[in-house]
């Protein structure tokens, strides 16, 4: 019974974290679906959704509101905006006029782009820790007595909901909207999609604003989990959440999903059962291995030669 | 013609030594090295202050061996070329001490030169271990290693008498240094070191970790590294219900772990060096700092001042001013300071340099735990 409370809350953990590697993958996922490029910046543009809620929160919180949806709500509506923007940006500043060259050249420029972000954050907000306040506090537990007890926290919940609507929402969008299936045709063939009428430029803004309205979803959410932001706050999760967009299959959004939920809960397995030393060690080891043998990741789809 | 030129320069070389050699006859020359401009004079300052404080009184009273001590102060700007410029000019001038530098890595390429021309060299803020770990002879510090912290938690945290401790660490060489003595000193107190683990510096979620110390059952928990990580264990741990006691070391005692731990930090354990200021016996002195208008408290002030009061006893006990004799009668005697009792080893370092138990609170202020 001890060991499987212990088993549950490690995978609890890893489901946790593992969802929000899911939703910053998304736009790692999408970017490279439509024009086969990484965005490096990524990671960037959530730690700037979860400077934005800060700013919100604590903007609303001089105002004197205190009413915890709506603040909430404000708080993810202002950083899914300043996000979806940054995102417009970047895609318009650093990539479109690289677009079509050699590949290293929007690899280099989207670096580039990562750590001016990361500095001009360090600049604006300084480069130490900011207390992110704990809107939603308080846990369920389970197990009683002198024993091991499971606990899952309010806010733990809340991420993993959040991070099931999100993907379910999109995946409809994809599927069912305009925009959605602009957006699958320019994937399967960008020049063919632009003869036949899809501005494919509106398409590929659509897709980073996409992909950075979740990440400032993400933002939020784990500014207030671990309470605290800095500038390389997006720094190590970008990392994790390529990784798991790889994993799963670069360019699929399901894949994305399939393959965050499995790199955190492999993470928080080792770490509870092995080491935390040999987490990361694990992690990228399940990468090659699944690489080897499905080398276009686990639900990607293999790329077919275009003649 | 250029060998000429060359000559001549070797022959004002030598001439300077010569006249600097006569001076030296009536007075002790002592180098203090440190910076005076760029980003840290601030604690340059303190050294300059708490040096010249130590040559006034020495002289005041009666100097050494009949001698007056005279400071020459150089800038090294913290930049480890310019000590280097630096420490060749206190040679040039025919300086037998040097009471510096202040940042490790400027203090490590100046000690090679002070070794080499046989100059004794005390360093008063220098902490990095490699310093004393190369042999020399006449090198000395009046400041604790980073590696001095691990014992002294190690030795409270036996005096608690916890019964399973967990040691976790940054993998950093200043983490995992000081949590290795912890765990080392742990274990040859016979405490039962359930976990030794190290974690990702820069990494964010510590559920995995909380929940396995949960597990354990720990009631004690070390953690070497500094305050980004630490400030998010703690907070984690209280939200899953742990309830172990925390410790870490100097590098997670400062405000910022109050922002990130928030209420979770009150009653975390921090190593610190202890105020020598508010000694007892230390109050004449910071009077007489008080009547200058300079400040005390600051942490490298009455190191520097116990680094030229060394240099004084270690002539004295001597009874030459041949640095070599000096070097050997620091090794061998015992000193009392206003920083305590000095004792050297073989590498130059102290036997014991004193760390304070502080506890920690959740609005950032800290009382010393007895």
């Amino acid at each position: 019974m001890q060991d499987l409370l212990y088993f549950s809350q490690q995978l609890i953990n890893g489901l946790t974290i593992g969802s929000t590697y899911a939703l910053i993958a998304i736009g790692y996922t999408m970017v490279y679906g439509i024009i086969g490029m990484i965005n490096f910046a990524h990671g960037e543009i959530y730690m700037i959704g979860a400077y934005t809620a800060l700013i919100a929160i604590t903007g609303l919180a001089t105002l004197g509101i205190a009413w915890l949806p709506l603040v909430l709500i404000v708080a993810l509506i202002c950083a899914m905006i300043v996000s979806s923007s940054m995102g417009w940006a970047v895609e318009r500043v650093a990539y479109r006029p690289v677009r079509g060259r050699h590949r290293l050249i929007p690899l280099i420029s989207a670096i580039g782009m990562s750590i001016f972000l990361q500095n001009y954050v360090h600049l604006a907000q300084g480069s130490r820790n900011v207390g992110f306040p704990a809107l939603i506090d308080g846990s369920f537990r389970f197990g009683t007595g002198e024993g091991f007890q499971l606990s899952i926290s309010y806010m733990q919940i809340t991420i993993f909901i959040t991070t099931l609507v999100c993907m379910t929402i999109l995946s409809l969008f994809i599927s069912r909207s305009r925009i959605g299936r602009a957006c699958r045709a320019v994937s399967q063939d960008l020049g063919m999609a632009n003869l036949l009428g899809i501005d494919t430029n509106r398409i590929i803004s659509a897709t980073f604003v996409i992909g950075a309205a979740l990440a400032a979803v993400a933002g939020l959410l784990l500014g207030m989990y671990y309470g605290s932001v800095d500038p390389l706050f997006g720094f190590i999760a970008g990392l994790k959440a390529f990784t798991a967009a790889v994993l799963g299959g670069i360019g699929s959004i399901p894949g994305a999903m399939l393959g965050g939920l499995i790199l955190g809960v492999a993470e928080s397995m080792t770490s509870g059962y092995l080491s935390g030393e040999y987490k990361d060690v694990v992690s990228f080891s399940l990468l090659i291995l699944i690489l080897l043998f499905k080398p276009t990741g686990l639900l990607g789809k293999p790329e077919v030669e275009k003649i | 013609m250029k060998m000429s030129v060359k000559k001549l320069a070797t022959a004002v070389g030598a001439s300077v030594a010569l006249m600097a050699a006569g001076q030296a006859a009536a007075e002790i020359r002592i180098g203090i090295a440190g910076p005076m401009t760029g980003p840290v004079a601030q604690y340059g300052d303190m050294q300059f202050s708490g040096a010249r404080m130590a040559i006034e009184r020495i002289n005041a009273a009666g100097g050494v061996m009949g001698e007056q001590l005279v400071g020459v102060e150089v800038d090294d700007v913290c930049d480890p070329k310019q000590a280097v410029t630096v420490a060749n000019r206190l040679v040039n001038q025919g300086v037998q001490y040097v009471v510096g530098h202040l940042c490790s890595s400027s203090t490590q390429p100046a000690s090679d030169i002070y070794e080499d021309e046989g100059i004794l060299m005390i360093t008063p803020a220098s902490t990095s271990p490699e310093i004393t770990q190369r042999g020399y002879e006449l090198v000395f510090r009046t400041i604790g290693l980073d590696s001095m912290q691990g014992p002294v938690a190690g030795e409270y945290i036996v005096s608690q008498n916890p019964n399973k401790v967990a040691v976790i660490h940054d993998k950093q060489q200043y983490g995992e240094g000081i949590a290795t003595a912890v765990r080392d000193t742990l274990r040859n107190a016979g405490v039962e070191v359930a976990m030794f683990e190290g974690i990702t510096a820069g990494d964010k979620d510590f559920s995995s970790l909380v929940t396995k110390i949960k597990q354990a059952n720990v009631d004690f928990v070390y953690y070497g590294g500094y305050h980004p990580e630490l400030g998010l264990i703690l907070r984690q741990a209280r939200q899953a219900d742990v309830n172990a006691k925390f410790m870490g070391p100097e590098g997670v005692g400062n405000k910022d772990i109050n922002t990130i731990a928030g209420e979770a930090a009150e009653g975390l354990l921090v190593t610190l060096p202890p105020s020598f200021d508010e000694k007892e016996e230390n109050q004449d002195l910071v009077a007489a700092f008080a009547d200058k208008g300079e400040d005390p408290s600051g942490p490298f002030v009455l190191t520097s001042y116990t680094a030229v009061q060394l240099v004084a006893d270690g002539i004295e006990q001597a009874g030459t001013k041949d640095p070599f004799e000096v070097a050997k009668a620091l090794r061998s005697g015992t000193f009392e300071t206003p920083i305590g009792t000095v004792q050297y080893n073989q590498a130059g370092d102290m036997e014991s340099f004193e760390f304070v138990v502080y506890e920690w609170h959740s609005d950032g202020s800290k009382t010393p735990v007895n």
